[in-house]
């Protein structure tokens, strides 16, 4: 797909898309949303950038090396904030029965682990969804899940 | 440190699963030690979950810190710690050979994926034999269902992928079901946790009866339809036989058991028993089982396929399990339950024995297997002691469970089911004895050209298979215990 507008005007968007993306991630302890939809958000960016340019330029912007390692981290990193909570003397993914400041309630760092959980969950939502994408429109042509 | 095992199983199994596309990428080596050596660490745990709640009894974990009923709770009972038995250890035999099987049966590249689907199936598995929290046990039912969808379409020919799709959407409609009865639960009682549900469930059922009815149908239907109860089975045969042959070892096996566990679960203990009188929902599993039983074997017998007629056997040994839930009160359960493990046994033996058949000849009709005991002396050894017990002769351990349904079915004063279980036990055996006696005392009209030897690897865990089904049938009494410790709701 070669057209100027939709070129223009998703270039302009993306940045914002992925702001907002961002946005509803961190906010997610504070405001409706979280990891999963900010995710889904900043993986609409991606997907929309692959469409509008093309699909190599996509992948080039993140390939599959980089998404995969990210859907994994993304797993890893939620359980092994899970596993603080048991190191800390408490159980499984505890936040403040394992002394994790909690700040104050509507500041953005506060929630204690919250915060680094939905992160862990964005960062796989959005590259799950990326590579499911590619996936799906064959412009990847590693992994072999493809065919 | 060692009643945080409960929730560690879990994690470490997930983790080791997003660690295999990792290593994959950088140590394609270390991909299979990592998924068996968390293979095996969960089945050492599970055994010494079992010390443990000999030692201090059941107990709760709750994730988070948080008490139920805001938290998610796990519960550590006899029965949890049964199926974590069960499942940890047929899961770790099963892929010691695919380690060798899969490089034949699956591409290449996809191969550390199967892993890590195995390894979040095991997970799912085992969260849904743990977890008492209803929206929880919902989640690890969905894991499970998309990681036994891929491990079945991991071998990418056809058929596979379109059983896949046939097995994807039914048991989305099962999960569909359930979902429904978990918000129906959630509506009338405000909880998700097991026991603040059925704490409330006999007040709610004069208030609101209708809907713990329909909650109480669709979680039978739900957990019917993934656990291939006889007129919601048709997806299995498809399923089972197109799959790579520890797929099919591990979906018979285990997976369409750990869906009947979590309604033994639901019925037992978290629907009050007045429930039972007021819908006959017990003679409605039991009539199914019945059914299931008897056209299962009758299926069963009109293939030529080995895996095929081996997944409708499958459907009639579900059967069984059904009908020990059907027959509660007397001693059918521990039979229903105990069937469980056995079959767990026998069917993934079964199914191994069949994939080493490929494995060395390609061979999958029944009618080219003549003589083939000759050439493959231990597999079909295996497969024979897999089949007396499958048929239910004394010495195995399918003749304990059979014989428990039977005293089960006595105590209740219901001798036709007695009859029921003479009769389907001997369709069994009209199609499972003349493999045998055609295998070790047929003459083969052809000789196979193409014989591959199969590897000592693959061959160990169907031999450790079949030495416990003899093992397991002459003394039954540790898992007997542990059985009906399981059951004492």
């Amino acid at each position: 797909m070669d057209d100027l507008v939709i070129r223009s005007v998703s270039r302009l968007v993306v940045p914002f898309i992925q702001l907002y993306g961002l946005y509803v991630i961190f906010y997610g302890h504070l405001s409706p949303g979280g990891g999963f939809a900010g995710g889904a958000i900043v993986a609409s960016s991606m997907i929309l950038y692959g469409l509008s340019f093309n699909l190599e330029a996509g992948s080039r912007k993140l390939g599959h090396d980089v998404s995969s390692f990210m859907e994994s981290g993304g797993a890893i990193w939620y359980l092994i904030i899970g596993l603080l909570g048991i190191l800390f003397g408490s159980n499984f993914l505890a936040n403040r029965y394992a002394g994790v400041s909690l700040g104050t309630p509507g500041q953005l760092f506060s929630g204690g682990i919250i915060f680094f959980l939905s992160l862990g969950i964005g960062v796989k939502v959005a590259s799950t969804m990326i590579t499911l994408f590619y996936s799906l429109s064959g412009g990847e042509d590693s992994s072999g899940s493809n065919n | 440190m060692s009643l945080h095992l409960p929730v560690l199983i879990v994690v470490l199994l997930l983790a080791a699963s997003y660690t295999v596309p990792l290593l994959d990428r950088y140590r394609r080596g270390l991909t299979l030690p990592v998924t068996i050596l968390s293979l095996i660490t969960a089945f050492i745990s599970s055994l010494y979950l079992l010390y443990l709640i000999g030692v201090q009894g059941p107990f709760v974990y709750h994730l988070g810190g948080w008490p139920p009923p805001w938290g998610i709770e796990l519960y550590i009972d006899y029965l949890a710690v049964y199926m974590l038995i069960v499942i940890s250890s047929i899961g770790l035999l099963v892929i010691i050979y695919g380690a060798k099987d899969l490089l034949h049966e699956i591409n290449e590249e996809v191969l550390s994926w199967y892993y890590t689907l195995y390894l979040l199936l095991m997970a799912s598995m085992i969260g849904i034999a743990l977890t008492n929290d209803l929206f929880n046990l919902f989640v690890f039912v969905e894991i499970s269902a998309i990681a036994s969808c891929g491990i079945i379409s991991a071998k990418a020919d056809r058929r596979c992928i379109e059983a896949s799709i046939k097995y994807l959407i039914l048991s989305a409609l099962g999960s569909g079901c359930i979902l429904l009865a978990v918000a129906m639960i959630y509506m009338i009682t405000g909880n998700l946790n097991f026991d603040y549900v059925a704490a409330a469930l006999p007040e709610a059922l004069k208030l609101y009866p209708y809907n713990i009815v329909i909650a109480l149908g669709l979680f039978v239907v739900g957990f019917g339809v993934k656990s291939a109860l006889f007129p919601l089975h048709v997806w299995l045969p498809d399923a089972h036989s197109s799959a790579p042959s520890p797929s099919s070892a591990v979906l018979s096996g285990l997976v369409i058991k750990i869906y009947a566990v979590a309604l033994v679960k639901l019925l037992f203990r978290v629907f009050p028993p007045q429930i039972f009188e007021a819908i006959p929902i017990l003679d409605v599993i039991l009539f199914l089982s019945v059914f299931a039983v008897m056209a299962g074997s009758i299926f069963a017998m009109v293939q030529d396929d080995l895996k095929r007629m081996l997944a409708y056997s499958s459907i009639a040994q579900i059967g069984y399990i059904f009908m020990g839930i059907g027959l509660f009160g007397g001693r059918a359960l521990t039979g229903g339950l105990l069937h469980i493990f056995n079959h767990a046994m026998m069917k993934s033996m079964l199914f191994l024995a069949a994939g080493l058949i490929i494995y060395a000849t390609g061979i999958r009709n029944l009618k080219d297997l003549k003589g083939i005991g000759v050439r493959m002396p231990w597999t079909m050894g295996a497969f024979a002691v897999g089949a007396f017990s499958m048929v239910g002769i004394p010495g195995t351990s399918g003749f304990i469970s059979k014989w428990f349904l039977a005293l089960g079915a006595l105590d209740l004063n219901r001798p036709f089911y007695v009859a029921i279980i003479l009769l389907s036990s001997l369709l069994n055996g009209i199609y499972y004895f003349p493999i045998i006696i055609d295998a070790f005392f047929g003459t083969k009209v052809d000789p196979v050209s193409e014989f591959r030897d199969v590897p000592a690897l693959m061959l160990i865990p169907v031999l450790i298979l079949a030495a416990g089904v003899i093992f397991f049938g002459f003394y039954p009494k540790p898992l007997l215990d542990l059985v009906n410790k399981a059951i004492s709701f």
